[in-house]
This record gives structure tokens, sequence and C-alpha cells, in this order.
């Protein structure tokens, strides 16, 4: 899946699936559907709460320099509709990158 | 005396509040009229109401959610529905000469048909969705909104402008003990909950509620039939442990009418007549049932869907009367435990009947009809164009 840093920092297709998982309620077999190209509004339903919660373990995760929320507020409404997991790892690992 | 025209889109729950106000309005002697769809509002505003038809499209959402809805609501329905709307307007202006226009914040032709002409106009806000803004962190997404509202402006020959608030009133059917913590614009008059002038709601099987058991009413509204059938279903199976001790009035769920042990399922209700004898309403949190249920105390189970209902959902929890549950991924287990803690905890109901004083106080449709002859009363504003 995109995302992966240089150095391995970056989440893992199944770390990002797990934090879904965690948000979502949902159990692991729903977690190993999760891919890269899955729509977080389309596909995975998930509502604005969820998309919070996720923004929060993020953040404890790999620090304050991984803001999603701030990254959604440049989006565009068609950007938004089409944001897939991929694309949230390229952004947690674009701002680890910033980081060194 | 003065004349109102009423503008509104041809959507229940938009409509009901605005016939509220109409008739609160007209009890004070004044003229009023509407403009939208004949086959929509006749039945509900009665035979001798005056009506300018704009003709009917019908709002079908198909199941989206989050932006995807927002952007279809914007590009699919209400702005092609201004366009289609705005000529009948304009002739319901010309012919019924208006003091003041009172436009639905979705009916979006009536601002700009005011606008146009220099009218006097007042914006009803029957949602949460513009009060609340919940993409307003989200600058590419109100540009997107402004963006069409300013083609639909440009296109009616009018300099661009805010139709969703009118400058000289915009009234909600709030209270502050719903908005905390929203960005409300300053000025906007909360009026809490509006009821009456509707005409009666359907018959109902009285003799079958049982009077020993909790009474809990579910409903999703009328615009969410095709993701309803598997919210019932998980609904039907929570409640079922439950059937000694609940009786669930099912509304609208797929399958049709059906009475069973636990269970009264029903194409439609007399909703506001049923409040007092429910303990609990388990709703997708369209604003109205929302309203009506705190309006009688009734504390609230919400699985929102899409537009202000996430928003709605987490101000009634916030508020302490009532939980939110996700509409699609709730299990059984996990509904019947929300549902249980509301019946039987009290804080809920204790936290919607403060609400309840809110909106007793605030004054309904009495408030709504002050304003907007304060409105017909202000001196008439300069045209455009």
């Amino acid at each position: 899946m995109p995302g992966h840093d240089a150095d391995g920092s970056a989440p893992e297709a199944g770390a990002l699936a797990g934090m879904l998982a965690k948000v979502t309620g949902e159990p692991a077999s729903w977690a190993r559907q999760v891919s890269a190209g899955s729509r977080l509004e389309g596909d995975l339903l998930l509502d604005s709460l969820e998309v919070a919660a996720l923004a929060g373990l993020l953040s404890q995760a790999y620090g304050d320099r991984v803001d999603l929320l701030g990254f959604l507020a440049g989006l565009g409404i068609d950007q938004l509709i089409e944001l897939t997991v991929g694309d949230v790892a390229a952004y947690v690992a674009r701002s680890l990158a910033d980081l060194q | 005396m003065s004349r109102f025209l009423f503008v509104v889109p041809p959507l229940a729950g938009h409509i009901n509040p605005a016939l509220s106000v109409a008739h609160a309005v007209a009890g004070r002697g004044h003229e009023v009229a509407w403009a939208g769809s004949e086959k929509f509002l006749r039945p509900l505003a009665g035979q001798s109401a005056t009506i300018y038809r704009t003709g009917l499209r019908l709002y079908r959402p198909q199941g989206e959610r989050g932006f995807t809805a927002l952007k279809s609501l914007w590009e699919s329905y209400l702005i092609p529905l201004a366009r289609f709307t705005l000529p009948a307007v304009d002739t319901a202006v010309a012919e019924f000469q208006p003091d003041v226009l009172v436009v639905d914040q979705h009916a979006v032709a009536g601002a700009v048909i005011a606008r146009k002409h220099g009218l006097r106009w007042a914006t009803l806000a029957p949602t949460m969705m513009e009060l609340a803004r919940p993409y307003r962190s989200m600058p590419q997404v109100t540009a997107w909104l402004n963006g069409l509202l300013a083609g639909l402006c440009s296109g009616a020959g009018v300099t661009p402008f805010d139709p969703l608030f009118s400058p000289h009133l915009v009234l909600s059917f709030l209270t502050e003990a719903l908005t905390t913590g929203l960005p409300v614009p300053d000025g906007v008059v909360m009026a809490g909950p509006v009821f009456g002038g509707r005409p009666a709601g359907p018959e109902f099987p009285w003799e079958q509620l049982d009077p020993g058991r909790k009474k809990v009413l579910v409903t999703v509204g009328t615009l969410a039939t095709d993701i309803a059938a598997d919210f019932y279903a998980r609904m039907t199976e929570a409640l079922e442990p439950l059937a000694g001790r609940v009786q669930a009035i099912l509304v609208g769920a797929p399958g049709g009418p059906a009475v069973g042990p636990g269970i009264l399922a029903l194409p439609r209700v007399p909703l506001l007549d049923l409040m007092p004898h429910l303990d609990a309403v388990v709703s997708h949190g369209g604003i109205n049932t929302v309203c009506e249920a705190l309006s009688h105390g009734v504390p609230l189970l919400l699985a929102p869907i899409r537009h202000d209902q996430p928003v709605v959902a987490a101000q009634v929890s916030a508020a302490g009367a009532g939980l939110r549950v996700h509409f699609s991924r709730a299990r059984p287990d996990e509904l019947r435990s929300a549902l249980a803690e509301i019946i039987w905890k009290r804080k809920f109901r204790t936290a919607s009947s403060r609400i309840m004083r809110s909106f007793v106080a605030a004054g309904g449709a009495g408030t709504a009809a002050e304003h907007l002859e304060r409105v017909a009363a202000a001196p008439a504003s300069v045209p455009e164009g």
C-alpha cells in the first residue's frame, strides 16, 4: 500500500486497519478486508466521530505532527468523498518525513 | 394586515413547521399564500389555502452519507430545484404582491426572487444543517457551496448574496439547549419547535397499546427507506428479548403492517398524539421527530444517517437526553443495551424534560409570528437590478 516511509516508521496497512477497527468497534475479520483502496466514507462508512477518533489515535501513535483533521480541512469535497485508507497512510508518511 | 408568501421545498420535514408558522400568522389576521408543490402542499395546507404551483421535483437520497450526501443534496437537488422553481416563485410574487417572503432555507429560489424585487424576506431554518455547518472547518467545501449559490444568483440576474441567511430575520425552531457549542450566527431567533396548523394524523389502534409495558417508537423517517430494512432487522432482533417489558411501535418498517407480541408495525402513526404515551424514541435523528420527542420529555436513541443528523445526535447526546449509535454498524446487543439505558435510567428523561421546558419558554409559533410581523412593519429595502 502507498505511504511506506523509507525508515519504516509510517503506518503499515495492518496498523491503520487496526486503528480503523478500534474506532469502529468492528472485529478483526472486518479489518482484514480493509485495503489501501478502501474509501473512508463510501466503503468503510466512517462517520465524523469515527474520523475524529482515528485522528486521535494517529496523533497518539505518531505525535502531534500527524494532524489528520488539519489535513482533511485542506481538501475539496470530491477529494473528501474519494479519500482512501491509502491517502491517509500517504499523508502520515509525508508528515513523518517532514519531521526529519 | 400584511401579506406573507411562504416558499417551501417538497419535503415534509420542512413543510410541517412552515404550516404551523403560517397558521399562527393567519391567526393574527394576516394573509398567507404558498409557493411550492401543490401535490405536497394541498393535503397539508387544506382546500382553502392559496397555493402558487411550482411543480414537483422529488428528493431521492439513495443511501448516501457524509460529503457524498452533501454534494448530491446541493448539486443534484437543491440548486436544480431552485432553478426550476424561480419562474413560478416570480409569478407568485407578481400575483400575490406579498409584503414579506417567508423562505425555507433550502427553497433558495424564494430568497433570490425576494432579492431581485427588493422585497423583505425571512429565512425559516427547520434543520440544523446550515446553523451547524458541519463542514465549517473546511474552506474548500464552503467555497464549493458558495460557488453553487453564486452561480444560481447570477443566472437569475441577481448579484450574488447569501440566500441561506436573510439579513431581515432567521427563524430557527431550536433553542440554546440544543445548540450549545454550534457556530449559530448572531441574530438567529430561536423560537423553539412549532406545532399547530397541521392536519390530523392517521388512525391508530389505541386499544393495542399495552399499559403494562414500556413503549418505544422506532422510525427512520420517510427518506431512508432504501437503507432502513437492515436497521429495522437489527432493531427487531434487539427488541425480541425485551418483549415482556417493552412494546415497540415500528413506523414504516418494510414488510407492511404486523402485530407481534412485542411489536406493532404500522406504515404511519399520529406521532404527536403518541408522544405522551412513549418512554423512548429510536430515530435516525430527523430534527422534527427529535424535537417532537423532546417537546414531550421523551429521551432518544439516535442512529444518524446523513446531513444534519450526526450533529443532531451529537447535540442530543451532549445535552444528556439520549444516546447515539452508528446507523449501519450498531449490532442488536449494542442497540438493546443502549435502549435499556434510555428507558430505565432516569437521567435521560430528566435531561429531555429540561429541553422541553426551554421549548415552552421559547414560545414556538407565536414567537415566530411576532418576529415576522416585525419584519412586515419595517421600512422597505431597495430593489436590485
